[in-house]
């Protein structure tokens, strides 16, 4: 059982960021964009694999309808977070989404191979920036078909 | 013993054998036909009795074979007839020393003549010569103390019968008895004795007081017309003055004295001539002696004047001479190495290249190795080892071809090849890091500049002509800045990928990669209008992704530094012969003023502002480094107001991509 994104409730998007500068600027974005989104945010992997398996402090917090995910962050950086999300059955249904400054071949390719459902190069321009944000909305909590978080 | 070429005087020996040989075959022939007169060779004089004429023909035949070719079965056939002949004289010793016939006396012939006190009894000085010559014949070629006992048997045999023949050439026939030691010694005797004891004294292979004089040598010429003049001359002046009182021209004292000084005209003559010639040897051995020593001198000079150590060193690898330099290089002395293997100071790799082997002579193995310089390992006393370096020349002389080795220290040479191996390798290392350094600085001051520019943009959206006019120009300085530094550093990473992430050369279509070029310059092309023409290009070796850059940033500019009219630009490739293409780029732009010609290449050079026309100045620096990463050049040709050719080298392919 699916529905659309398009809904008229607020979709719940997990930001995994570690650069405070980047995390106030994706949310102004967001803002400015005025999607429909609750923007939830942890600073590290391990912050991130406690707020997915709700352990902790995050045992009431909603289950993301999509994550947007850095490469580069301390304790347990992106690629093992993605790898444990990919790898749980309970949690790989989430689009998971590479939000990060590396353009490097090997970090795209080895993302894919872990299942990433798309790679996004932080632009440098604040205006690419947001027409980026813009997209993201547009395609991923618009357009395309998700599976829903209440029916898995 | 010298076995030297045959010459004539190895003809002497075995001429000397014809003596006895034919002297007894006369008599013996006499005896058998009757005829005394034979028996005795010459009218009036003594018959040799026949079995000493047989020891005679015996010895004769004895002395032909021992001393003709070297053979060993004709050498002991001759030593068998010589002792027999012995056992004839021995056998007459015992008659004479017990007084009994033993029946030797008539053994071949009965002489009845009954004049002597034993019928056929051989003289006894016959008797002794025939002993003598057969242990002389027998002893043939010893040497050693046998050997001068041999050459002394000789000697008293060439000199008793040199005596007694000049007695019967003189007709003083008392002297044939030879000092009264029995009754007159037969003329076929005294010459075999003579020729026997001749034949000992000439011969010339071996060793002896005698033999020097056969030598080739200016004194053993000498000394041969000396003792000629002696035992030949003297006799002749003493014939001549002798007959000439014998036919009485002369009183006996005028002969006398004639013939002492004829004599002493003779030995003094020859004395002169003697003391003439060996001047005149001395004098010129002097003066050899003086040009060996001066070229030993100038060659020796010029081995110890060479800068590197000489070793030369003969066809087996010894060494034969060394100059100081080698006694230094080294660490021995020249006694401790004249003579020894080479491989004592150059263990591998230098007696191999000299010493013929299965494959070549040695004169070929030298050949192959003149002029070279070969690098090699020496060792010094201490065993201690130092790299060399080795120059082979021959060196012909009477031992056969010598090898002179040039042998040089290169240690030093070897120590500053090693440090600029080093310093190449400290210095790609260090580019490397370079190409590292700028690719993470660019990369990591991305991070912080990202945050500057985006939040300078974000207050720039939000607040302008919402604070007062001077916060709006603050804003719009900053977020300039942002933006040109972001583009700066862009470029920057750009240039370092150039030299660290470009791909392996290989064919590429030049024409393929203009067209990738200028679609990617579409917009651009399309916004002024410029018109691209080319000629057909050359396939070149490169990296494809390099030359697309290379025509990109080239046409690129040509388009944006235009001129008045309409930018045109045209493309061309002229092949230079030595399998390279030369490219122009030309446009009918601005120009560039020769002066700036060195400058545009350099890394954010511009020569507009940046009102004029936007960018970092990185282009060219590019193109720059992307041509001589293949290896090419790259320079222009302009003046301001003539348009621009920029024209850059790149090498050829055979293939196509």
């Amino acid at each position: 059982m699916t529905v659309t994104g398009g809904g008229s409730y607020p979709v719940d998007v997990l930001l995994v960021e570690d650069s405070p500068g980047d995390v106030r600027l994706t949310q102004e974005v967001f803002r400015e964009s005025a999607l429909p989104i609750n923007l939830h945010v942890v600073a590290d992997g391990v912050e991130a694999m406690a707020y997915l398996r709700k352990e902790g402090a995050y045992a009431n917090v909603p289950r993301p309808d999509f994550i947007l995910l850095d490469l580069n962050l301390p304790r347990m950086d992106g690629r093992e977070v993605l790898a444990h999300i990919k790898g749980d059955e309970g949690l790989k249904l989430i689009p998971t989404v590479i939000l990060t400054t590396s353009a490097a071949e090997a970090d795209v390719v080895k993302s894919y191979e872990l299942r990433a459902n798309a790679f996004l190069s932080k632009p440098v321009q604040l205006a690419e920036f947001q027409s980026l944000v813009m997209s993201i909305g547009d395609f991923w909590l618009r357009k395309a078909e998700l599976p829903s978080r209440r029916g898995g | 013993m010298d076995e030297g070429p045959r010459r004539t005087s190895d003809l002497i020996e075995p001429a000397c054998g014809l003596v006895p040989l034919v002297f007894g075959a006369v008599a013996l022939i006499g005896w058998y036909s009757g005829r005394s007169q034979l028996a005795s060779i010459a009218p009036g004089l003594v018959p040799v009795e026949a079995n000493a004429a047989l020891g005679y023909v015996l010895l004769g035949a004895a002395l032909l074979l021992r001393t003709g070719p070297a053979d060993r079965r004709r050498a002991a056939l001759g030593a068998i007839l010589a002792i027999v002949a012995g056992c004839i004289g021995l056998a007459t010793l015992a008659e004479y020393v017990t007084n009994v016939d033993l029946g030797i006396d008539q053994l071949i012939v009965v002489d009845a003549s009954g004049i002597a006190s034993h019928p056929g009894r051989m003289a006894f000085q016959a008797m002794l010569s025939l002993l003598v010559m057969a242990g002389s014949i027998v002893l043939h070629g010893r040497v050693g103390r046998v050997g001068l006992l041999r050459w002394g048997l000789a000697l008293v045999m060439f000199a008793l019968g040199y005596y007694a023949l000049l007695g019967w050439w003189f007709g003083a026939r008392e002297v044939m008895t030879v000092f009264g030691l029995g009754p007159e010694v037969a003329l076929a005797t005294t010459a075999s004795a003579f020729a026997v004891g001749f034949a000992g004294l000439a011969c010339r292979h071996t060793p002896s007081p005698t033999s020097a004089v056969l030598s080739r040598t200016p004194g053993a010429r000498t000394a041969r017309i000396v003792v000629l003049a002696g035992i030949v001359g003297v006799p002749i002046v003493g014939w001549i003055t002798l007959g000439g009182e014998g036919i009485g021209l002369y009183a006996a004292r005028f002969a006398l004295v004639t013939m002492v000084v004829a004599s002493a005209i003779l030995v003094a003559g020859v004395g002169l001539w003697v003391g003439w010639s060996a001047d005149r040897f001395s004098q010129a051995e002097r003066q050899a002696q003086e040009r060996l020593v001066q070229v030993e001198g100038r060659y020796g000079g010029l081995l110890e004047a060479a800068p590197d150590a000489m070793v030369v060193v003969d066809g087996r690898g010894g060494i034969v001479l060394l100059n100081l330099q080698a006694e230094r290089q080294f660490g021995y002395s020249r006694d401790e190495l004249v003579g020894q293997p080479v491989t004592n100071i150059i263990p591998t790799g230098f007696a191999e290249r000299i010493v013929a082997d299965d494959l070549r002579s040695a004169k070929d193995a030298l050949e192959q190795q003149i002029g070279t310089g070969i690098e090699l390992v020496g060792r010094r006393s201490d065993g201690s080892e130092f790299p060399i370096e080795i120059m082979l020349s021959p060196l012909e002389s009477a031992e056969g071809i010598l090898v002179t080795a040039a042998i040089r220290d290169i240690t030093e040479r070897k120590a500053a090849e090693e440090k600029l191996l080093q310093t190449v390798d400290e210095l790609n290392r260090s580019n490397v890091e370079l190409g590292q350094f700028a690719y993470i600085a660019s990369h990591d001051l991305q991070e912080p500049l990202r945050m500057v520019a985006s939040y300078t943009q974000l207050l720039s959206q939000r607040y302008k002509g919402r604070l007062d006019p001077d916060a709006d120009d603050f804003i719009g300085f900053a977020v300039d800045g942002a933006t040109r530094m972001q583009r700066l550093i862009e470029d920057l990473l750009f240039y370092s990928r150039v030299g660290t992430t470009g791909a392996v050369l290989g064919p590429a279509s030049s024409e393929a990669a203009l067209e990738y070029a200028l679609a990617n310059l579409r917009s651009a092309i399309g916004e002024s209008g410029a018109i691209v023409t080319h000629d057909p290009l050359p396939t070149v070796l490169a990296d494809k992704a390099q030359l697309v850059q290379l025509f990109q940033n080239l046409i690129g500019n040509g388009i944006k530094f235009h001129g008045p009219e309409t930018p045109r630009l045209h493309i061309s490739a002229t092949s230079t012969g030595d399998g390279r293409w030369a490219f122009a780029v030309t446009d009918n732009g601005q120009g560039i003023d020769p002066q700036y010609f060195d400058r545009i290449f350099g890394m954010f050079q511009r020569l507009h502002t940046r009102e004029e026309f936007a960018g970092t100045g990185i282009g060219l620096a590019v193109c720059k480094k992307i041509v001589e990463r293949h290896g090419g050049r790259i320079w222009v040709e302009s003046g301001p107001g003539e348009g621009s050719t920029f024209r850059f080298t790149l090498t050829g392919s055979a293939t196509t991509p």
